[in-house]
């Protein structure tokens, strides 16, 4: 590696010794001895060995998002590649995704800012907090059909055109002009709507706000890189509404900044595009 | 090691698995080698990267200065210390050097005794490797992305163009003609590709976001279309056409038993598809950091249990396993952007070549006992060649002969 010792930080020098000393990979076809004390990854934890448990993760997740922030009116969201931030094996988690959503658990959302963040909620929790919304409302019987028609036949189905609106739901224009000023759907294309959840503006807006301040705080540190320790100890900006960790699994997760395993914790680097 | 050893000796095992075990051991073992070199003849970029398929010796690489070389990778020398030297080189003082770089180069897929290289000076030269002149030259309207003559054709000679124009054409090597014309790309053509399993079938990608499969005797159009979102048409943005990625698909790689497809795109994304049917087999890699416009030119590894796929990543090469996407390791060492990468099957090798005009050999790290024999018999002879591999000593000529 080029460059002088004295330019690095401590936290860089112990990541460059760790690699330096030449544990090589080794497949898992010539493992044959079991490993003694358990390979311990520094400061990380990571669950690489037992089944993937995407259920739990997601609960652990929903946790962190912050229901009092739009007086309990949404429901939970996640985001996909939050998971990723989890798990090691991003093949596995997506996989295990489409399952819940098979079984009819998940609803997955395309949330608009980005064609690859999809948002993820449990059915039960979007269906009363959308049904909550909708009291005494005019709309709210169509609401109430669109779910039930949802929840039994495409669960899956991110988006709607208009064949499969007025043929296969039986709903009428008026129906699904209803369904739009509702929240349900918003406009896709000439004729096609997307599944979405509504008064879900304010998060996206926060959410945005919130990932441009954090990734702010990483790049703007020195070497454009902070422990994830330390970056959940630093005082929350007013720009950051959300909980921090909620914000690091994303940006983990959608790989704008590296998580490294160093001795004193996990490092996140700013990555650069 | 020597469990998997006993067990082909004992028949307990199948002959292929010990030759698989130990070619993935070697693959998760590459690095740079201070011992392995190649020799530094590109003044400039080094665009693609070519090893031929008969004895995997020669290795042509073209640059964006226009030059081709030809380099010797084969290691007679006895000592551990090799330079892989440059054979020849159609330099700028050639007359038929190309004008302007050198995207694409590829050794005739029977003998070395012709190659191929196109460029954006708009043509593509057959090159007679004894005598380095150009045997047929074929010109093209528009800047020539890419080229590839399918490997195991025994009916056809065809080369597949792709280039500025949407349109992909097929010249015949035999008659020195164009064939045909394959159309259905809207925006430049920027990857082809024959499949190794069918001599027929061919894909290619392109800025329009799709990748198309062929089969080439068919008139009426292309085969399939590869569809990121596997029919799902409830994912994608708009309702209109199936998509490969969300931006331009420059690279394109079948893996070595023709069963499935890679691409690339400036969406930062690789999928695998099934080439078969088409389907997006949906392995998620993550982000595979891809900002170029031309052509990336990535390898798959042949013969290993897990394979493996090495894609340039900025200026270092990633390596994933190819089924489940995990990324394995990222081999740094290039200081500049990397464009191409080649697999060298037989000795579990990875040469890439990138801006900063280097091509980088990647060897499976040898047992560490070597460094520790060096040390100590230098301070025995001073003026000695470094220790030569004890396998490779004479053991038998006495000198009273």
């Amino acid at each position: 590696m080029a460059g002088g010792d004295d330019d690095f930080p401590p936290a860089v020098k112990q990541e460059q010794s760790v690699m330096n000393r030449k544990r090589a990979l080794i497949s898992d076809t010539f493992k044959v001895k079991k490993s003694r004390n358990g390979p311990e990854k520094f400061g990380v934890v990571c669950n690489g060995n037992g089944p993937v448990d995407v259920k739990s993760s997601l609960e652990y997740l929903m946790t962190l998002f912050p229901r009092k922030l739009f007086n309990d009116a949404l429901p939970t969201i996640v985001l996909k590649h939050q998971l990723y931030s989890l798990h090691n094996d991003k093949t596995l988690v997506d996989k295990e995704v489409n399952k819940l959503r098979e079984q009819a658990e998940l609803l997955m959302f395309q949330l608009g800012f980005d064609t690859e963040a999809f948002g993820l909620t449990f059915i039960s929790d979007y269906k009363a907090k959308v049904l909550a919304g909708q009291e005494g409302k005019v709309t709210r019987a169509t609401v109430e059909r669109f779910l039930e028609k949802l929840l039994t036949s495409s669960c899956t189905d991110l988006s709607f055109s208009k064949e499969k609106m007025l043929r296969e739901f039986l709903f009428t224009d008026s129906e699904i002009t209803q369904l739009v000023k509702s929240g349900v759907l918003t406009v896709r294309d000439a004729g096609s709507w997307w599944l979405s959840i509504p008064n879900s503006g304010k998060f996206t807006k926060y959410f945005i706000q919130g990932r441009k301040a954090v990734l702010g705080m990483v790049k703007k540190s020195k070497y454009s890189e902070v422990l994830q320790a330390e970056l959940e100890e630093r005082r929350t900006i007013a720009q950051v509404k959300f909980n921090m960790k909620y914000h690091i699994h994303d940006i983990v997760g959608a790989d704008l900044v590296e998580s490294i395993p160093t001795t004193s914790g996990a490092l996140l680097r700013f990555v650069e595009s | 090691m020597l469990g998997f050893l006993t067990a082909r000796q004992a028949g307990l095992d199948d002959p292929l698995r010990l030759r698989r075990a130990e070619s993935t051991r070697r693959v998760f073992g590459l690095e740079l080698n201070p011992d392995r070199d190649v020799d530094r003849i590109h003044g400039n970029g080094i665009n693609t990267i070519d090893i031929e398929a008969v004895e995997g010796r020669y290795m042509l690489s073209g640059g964006s200065d226009g030059i081709i070389v030809v380099y010797d990778l084969e290691n007679y020398s006895g000592k551990p210390q090799y330079t892989c030297k440059a054979v020849c080189t159609v330099g700028r003082s050639s007359r038929y050097v190309h004008k302007f770089s050198v995207e694409t180069v590829q050794w005739y897929p029977y003998d070395t005794g012709m190659f191929v290289s196109s460029s954006f000076d708009k043509t593509m030269k057959v090159w007679d490797t004894e005598t380095l002149k150009p045997a047929e030259v074929f010109e093209f309207e528009g800047n020539v992305y890419s080229h590839h003559l399918s490997p195991i054709a025994r009916k056809h000679s065809l080369i597949a163009v792709g280039t500025k124009y949407p349109k992909v054409q097929l010249c015949d090597l035999k008659s020195g003609s164009r064939s045909h014309v394959l159309q259905g790309h809207r925006a430049e053509v920027l990857s082809v590709r024959w499949s190794p399993r069918y001599e027929h079938i061919l894909a290619t990608a392109s800025a329009d976001s799709k990748v198309k499969v062929w089969d080439v005797r068919r008139a009426s159009g292309s085969l399939l279309d590869l569809d990121q979102h596997k029919g799902d048409k409830s994912k994608a943005s708009t309702e209109a056409v199936n998509t490969a990625h969300n931006g331009r698909v420059n690279g394109l790689c079948f893996t070595g038993d023709g069963l499935y497809i890679l691409t690339t795109g400036t969406d930062d994304r690789m999928r695998l598809w099934n080439s078969a049917t088409g389907e997006n087999t949906l392995v998620n890699y993550g982000k595979v950091c891809n900002e170029s416009r031309k052509k990336l030119q990535f390898a798959v590894s042949r013969g290993c249990s897990p394979e493996f796929v090495f894609v340039p990543c900025g200026s270092s090469v990633a390596v994933y396993a190819l089924h489940t996407g995990e990324l394995v390791t990222m081999l740094r060492g290039h200081y500049n952007n990397v464009d191409c990468c080649e697999f060298h099957p037989d000795y579990q090798e990875l040469y890439s070549g990138g801006k900063d005009c280097n091509i980088l050999a990647w060897v499976p790290v040898l047992h560490a006992s070597a460094v520790e024999d060096e040390s100590n018999s230098s301070n025995k002879d001073a003026a000695s060649q470094p220790s030569v591999n004890p396998a490779l000593q004479d053991a038998w000529s006495s000198d009273e002969d």
